[in-house]
């Protein structure tokens, strides 16, 4: 049977009346649960992946798009050789070699260890802010960098250091915690290692940082070369992994309101299947099979939970694009990164949210249908 | 009469309603067989099981025993599916009150049963304004049942009923709820649409005249039985 009869009365009940009835009430107080319940939703998640989206756009702008290690040992045998295979397969893609070690790093007034990378793409000393505010230094201050590697002196074995002007303060990478000072590589190859060593070399690219790592991966498995390459994904997973787990958690507990809206349309529908007893056993007279009732029940259902879910992304979507267009909701500024709350739209996010408004009120409606096509068609009539 | 000569062949049926002390028999072990073609009345007090054995002829409802026999389909065994194409495409049925269904207009309540059988909008229209002008209503097609009177409500049931031109018409007290001057008008539709498309009638009425103007009439009396099968006068 096709389902022009289910959907010719469905559309009746819903739309074709021509005065206000329990049903038109019902029908509009679901359709107003459900877009509620979505375009709260689309709303925390656009301005929770607005944020997310700002600190991934932080990291890649400040870290490793991906990173090359030896596969065993900690020196990279010819880097010149890798740097210019890389450049060759992969195009323009910026190539950093680098020394990293921990170090005491000391001001005048105290000495806390911190990580010490060495680049080759500076040549100036900088300190992150972490480390700078643990030291009570500023740019044009000079710290002392003391490496665990030792030196024969005349007055025995000494710890190599080296004295140096803070050029720069930086921002310090999203969820960093411990102090970090970038040098000229030259400098902490002397410092950390004392011949001219590679222990890693970083990638950055602007076209597509995020599968830079596999793309390099890939390049330098069918050359052959035993080296450990970590992308984006790899190099920043406890972070992504808890920004992944803040969105899940946002999803169930403000999805809840979906829930209470499928539960408020169950209600709803077991109510319209109450009303219209008579007419669904006159129905059933007519031809209309158990199974052809249960759908007309999730035809129902469904076209509720379509133009509700619908409407609500629409007006979430457009709130949180006029939002995050307009910079109406300002932040304080020096606290956050950003000057105003910042709204992203995620088609996949808002797609899903939907999906699941649709399957809640799928299910919503699957519970009166089932009771009712469990019926005798004679007893609407009998009770009339 | 012959096996294959009957429409309806009902035998030891038994229906009643509740448990217990509420418990109440309304048929039992009733047997009825009517011919095809036949035009029949089933008259009797109220609450003496009339509507109930139409609604059990007419596979609204299922017996607690007995059999049903429609034309030459044993309906016992018959997935609630089959059953509802059954009453779709070989059945059809006017109620007392006219049951339109009050959101569609006319025309789409005489439609609403060549739409269930699967047909599309256009051919389901075309054949209710069919009907619709048969039964003297083609003015009233887009008029809805608060639109229309008793009387013009019961002529479009009966076109409903007529929608998939079945072999069995079922009619529960049609002319109950209509004055005198429009039962007769409807009783005479009824009558000349049974002769005119070839049906089998069972016509429930309290109305005696119209009664005698069957074939055939059945006479349930308290004890639910038949208990009487009186030839036309």
């Amino acid at each position: 049977m096709s389902l022009s009869a289910e959907l010719h009365v469905a559309s009746r009940y819903l739309v074709g009346t021509r005065r206000w009835t329990p049903v038109v009430t019902v029908t509009l107080i679901s359709l107003f649960g459900l877009g509620l319940g979505v375009f709260a939703l689309v709303v925390t998640l656009a301005l929770l992946d607005g944020f997310q989206s700002g600190i991934r756009s932080q990291i890649v702008a400040h870290a490793s798009h991906a990173e090359i290690w030896p596969a065993a040992g900690r020196r990279i045998e010819e880097p010149e050789k890798l740097a210019s295979l890389l450049q060759g397969a992969l195009g323009d893609v910026e190539i950093v070699q680098m020394v990293r070690g921990t170090c005491l790093v000391s001001s005048d007034t105290d000495a806390v260890p911190a990580s010490v990378i060495g680049r080759s793409d500076t040549d100036r000393v900088t300190v992150d802010r972490i480390l700078s505010r643990r030291l009570g230094v500023a740019s044009g201050d000079r710290v002392e960098v003391i490496s665990a590697r030792q030196r024969l002196t005349p007055m025995g074995p000494l710890p190599v250091r080296i004295r140096t002007e803070i050029a720069r303060i930086s921002t310090p990478e999203p969820g960093a915690e411990s102090g970090e000072v970038v040098l000229p590589i030259e400098r902490a190859q002397r410092l950390l290692w004392g011949e001219r060593v590679i222990e890693a070399i970083e990638l950055r690219e602007k076209a597509d940082p995020w599968t830079l790592g596999q793309r390099a991966r890939k390049v330098l498995d069918e050359a052959g070369v035993a080296v450990r390459v970590a992308g984006l994904e790899e190099l920043h997973r406890p972070l992504l992994t808890a920004l992944a787990l803040e969105k899940i958690m946002i999803f169930v507990a403000v999805g809840l309101m979906l829930v209470v809206a499928a539960l408020n349309l169950l209600c709803n529908v077991a109510m319209v299947a109450a009303e219209k007893r008579k007419d669904l056993a006159v129905m059933a007279g007519l031809g209309f099979s158990p199974s052809s009732l249960r759908r007309l029940f999730l035809v129902l259902g469904l076209s509720i939970g379509l133009v509700g879910s619908v409407a609500g992304a629409v007006l979430g979507s457009g709130l949180a694009f006029v939002l995050d267009r307009t910079g109406a909701l300002e932040l304080p500024q020096g606290v956050f990164m950003v000057t105003a709350v910042p709204f992203s739209i995620d088609p996949m996010t808002v797609g899903l949210v939907v999906a699941v408004a649709l399957g809640l009120a799928a299910l919503a409606a699957w519970l009166p249908a089932r009771m009712v096509a469990r019926r005798e068609p004679s007893e609407g009539l009998r009770y009339e | 009469m012959s096996e294959s000569s009957s429409m309806v062949r009902a035998t030891g049926l038994s229906k009643g309603f509740g448990a217990g002390l509420t418990r109440v028999e309304v048929i039992q072990e009733l047997d009825l067989e009517v011919a095809t073609g036949e035009m029949v009345a089933v008259v009797g007090p109220s609450g003496v099981g009339k509507s109930t054995l139409l609604h059990l002829i007419g596979l609204l409802d299922r017996p607690e025993l007995g059999r049903i026999v429609l034309d030459g389909v044993q309906t016992d065994d018959l997935e609630p599916d089959a059953r509802a194409e059954l009453r779709n495409c070989d059945i059809g049925f006017v109620f007392q009150h006219h049951h339109l269904l009050e959101e569609l207009d006319a025309l789409d309540n005489v439609a609403l049963p060549v739409r269930i059988a699967g047909e599309k909008g256009r051919v389901a229209r075309d054949r209710a304004a069919g009907l619709l002008d048969a039964v003297g209503l083609s003015d009233r097609a887009s008029h809805f049942p608060d639109q229309l009177s008793g009387g013009e409500q019961q002529r479009v049931s009966v076109a409903r009923a007529l929608a998939m031109r079945p072999k069995l018409l079922l009619a529960d007290e049609p002319t109950g709820n209509l004055d005198s001057a429009n039962a007769e008008r409807l009783f005479q539709l009824v009558t000349e649409l049974h002769l005119k498309a070839g049906l089998t009638s069972i016509i429930v009425t309290h109305n005696e005249e119209m009664a005698r103007r069957c074939d055939r009439i059945f006479r349930l009396a308290r004890r639910a039985d038949l208990s009487e099968n009186v030839r036309k006068i």
